[in-house]
């Protein structure tokens, strides 16, 4: 069932440019890096010494979280804008599946899209360090958590970005709260270690980073459970 | 409220007190629907009276504030999935995704309901959108999505379906072919159907039972038959010299009321229909039209409904 709703999902986001702003937001990460790097690879180079990957890596982690935030706003939003747009809640609702499957369909729609995006800036992070000629010794660990432990520590952004777009057909009220969201994590260093905004750039450079991607899994989790009962609650129209 | 004899249980859809509150306003207030295999029940009211309130609680989108729905014999609350799987719905106004295809937007419904492949190509048959399902449906006219609608609801080849205001916003040509559509189901398909409408005309040339609902609470419900007999239908003869003709009438019996050239019998019989007229033709008056008066049923509705114009 799970199997289904997901390729339910897929087929309804053909020719929707959903791909494509997934694709976007780690383009986008990559090219400024390339600008950063082809102005500065003198200073660079020199900034991080032997250890360039790290230093690229570092780069790339100030711009990717900003670019985490705001995307997945974007996702969320646009995922449920399908129905919105489509008066499609009542049709789909009056289907003999459950509302569990419909929430997770479109949850697990924008988790797909947004691991997309991981995984592309993993990809491109990686062919951009190997262009620019650094140490073939790639630092795969580093790369690897970099990449995923940010978007784990991001669940609980997804899941409520998720929530509020399904439930309001006027999108902006979601919307506001995902930009502000982005707004309110660059100022992260100055965060307590509670506070969820923090908890993706923990996950890219604190030595705590496995504990901020596992707070954010079980807060995630949390949110997503009470988000799916309202939802499972709501009248339909 | 007159009942049709028919033992509790044996109906495919029963209500049973089913009340809507909205922010302590009950918009829907204690409704009994009765609906047997195979009619076509003609769900009528004024726009805001419940009729979409009362659909949405019909399709579990909607909580009921008090009262359950029964259909197939069993509670909607405790096996809506089992339910819904026979059960094809259109709600208000079609929904569909507009940068998908006809064909696409009815695969995305087919996947959900796990039916098979040719299901697809059954229902844009029967709606005849065959030609246009490879077209993005954005470019679709009102009428064509309001079809592509009706096939979404097919598609899972439903015992019951559920159209609410299905001739909403189209042309005479559209609605007609609608109507011509949703008469051949229960014939060609064995389907029952609700159909809710704030048009008498509309449900009068479909409906074989009807329900009327005013301000939230049920107030008519019973055969399209027995609502037309409440009429009980006028004759009225056009006739020359009709003062004459007038008291001849009187004489031989008939209580029949005078307005200028024109004569009217009430619950006039077919014999006596025939009689009156031998009698006038007897009499030498010419008679120019014998007409049965239909506004008589418009006014049943409006004294129920105490709106004007349209339910």
């Amino acid at each position: 069932m799970i199997g289904r709703m997901l390729s339910v999902e897929l087929l309804k986001i053909r020719r929707k440019l959903l791909w494509m702003l997934a694709a976007l937001g780690p383009v986008g990460v990559i090219g400024l890096q390339a600008v950063n790097y082809g102005l500065r690879y003198d200073y660079l180079m020199k900034l991080y010494g032997d250890s360039p990957w790290e230093g690229l890596l570092q780069q790339v982690g100030s711009l990717m979280l900003p670019a985490l935030f705001i995307g997945l706003a974007l996702v969320a939003s646009m995922s449920a804008g399908i129905e919105h747009q489509a008066g499609a809640w009542k049709q789909l609702l009056a289907l003999p599946v459950t509302r569990l499957q419909v929430f997770g369909g479109k949850v697990m729609l924008s988790l797909l899209l947004l691991l997309a995006s991981c995984t592309l800036l993993l990809l491109l992070t990686l062919g951009m360090g190997l262009l620019l000629g650094f140490d073939p010794q790639v630092p795969w660990a580093e790369i690897v958590r970099q990449s995923y432990l940010p978007y784990l520590a991001a669940l609980p952004f997804i899941a409520l970005q998720s929530w509020l777009s399904i439930v309001m057909a006027n999108q902006a009220l979601p919307l506001t709260v995902g930009t502000l969201g982005m707004v309110l994590s660059m100022f992260s260093l100055l965060m307590p270690a509670w506070m969820p905004w923090g908890w993706p750039d923990r996950a890219v450079r604190s030595a705590d980073a496995l504990q901020a991607a596992g707070s954010g899994l079980a807060l995630g989790v949390l949110v997503l459970l009470i988000g799916y009962a309202h939802f499972a609650r709501k009248d339909v129209s | 409220m007159k009942m049709m004899k028919q033992a509790s249980g044996s109906w495919l859809l029963e209500t049973k007190g089913l009340t809507k509150k909205l922010g302590g306003k009950a918009v829907v207030r204690d409704v009994d629907l009765r609906i047997g295999e195979g009619d076509i029940y003609g769900f009528l009211g004024p726009n805001g009276a419940g009729k979409t309130t009362t659909i949405r609680m019909l399709l579990g989108l909607a909580k009921p504030t008090r009262g359950g729905v029964t259909v197939f014999g069993k509670s909607l609350a405790a096996n809506r999935m089992e339910i819904l799987r026979h059960v094809g719905s259109l709600v208000e106004y079609p929904s569909y995704y507009g940068h998908l295809t006809g064909t696409e937007n009815l695969e995305v419904i087919r996947r959900l309901l796990d039916v098979p492949k040719e299901r697809i190509a059954e229902a844009l048959s029967i709606v005849r959108l065959e030609k246009d399902a490879g077209r993005a449906v954005k470019g679709y006219s009102l009428g064509m999505k309001q079809r592509l609608g009706i096939a979404a609801a097919l598609l899972g080849n439903p015992r019951l379906l559920i159209l609410d205001e299905p001739t909403n916003g189209l042309d005479p040509a559209g609605i007609q072919e609608m109507r011509e559509l949703i008469k051949s189901l229960p014939g060609q398909r064995g389907v029952t159907i609700l159909l809710s409408s704030h048009l008498l005309s509309e449900v009068e040339l479909m409906a074989t039972k009807v329900g009327i609902i005013r301000s939230g609470s049920l107030i008519y419900q019973d055969s399209i038959a027995s609502l037309k007999a409440r009429t009980a239908g006028r004759i009225r003869f056009s006739v020359s010299e009709p003062e004459d003709a007038w008291k001849r009438l009187l004489e031989l019996g008939f209580e029949a009321e005078r307005d200028q050239s024109r004569l009217t019998v009430g619950g006039a019989a077919d014999r006596t229909v025939a009689s009156i007229v031998a009698e006038l033709v007897r009499r030498g008056h010419s008679v120019y039209r014998v007409e049965e008066e239909r506004s008589s049923l418009e006014s049943v509705f409006l004294e129920m409904t105490g709106t004007g114009g349209s339910l």
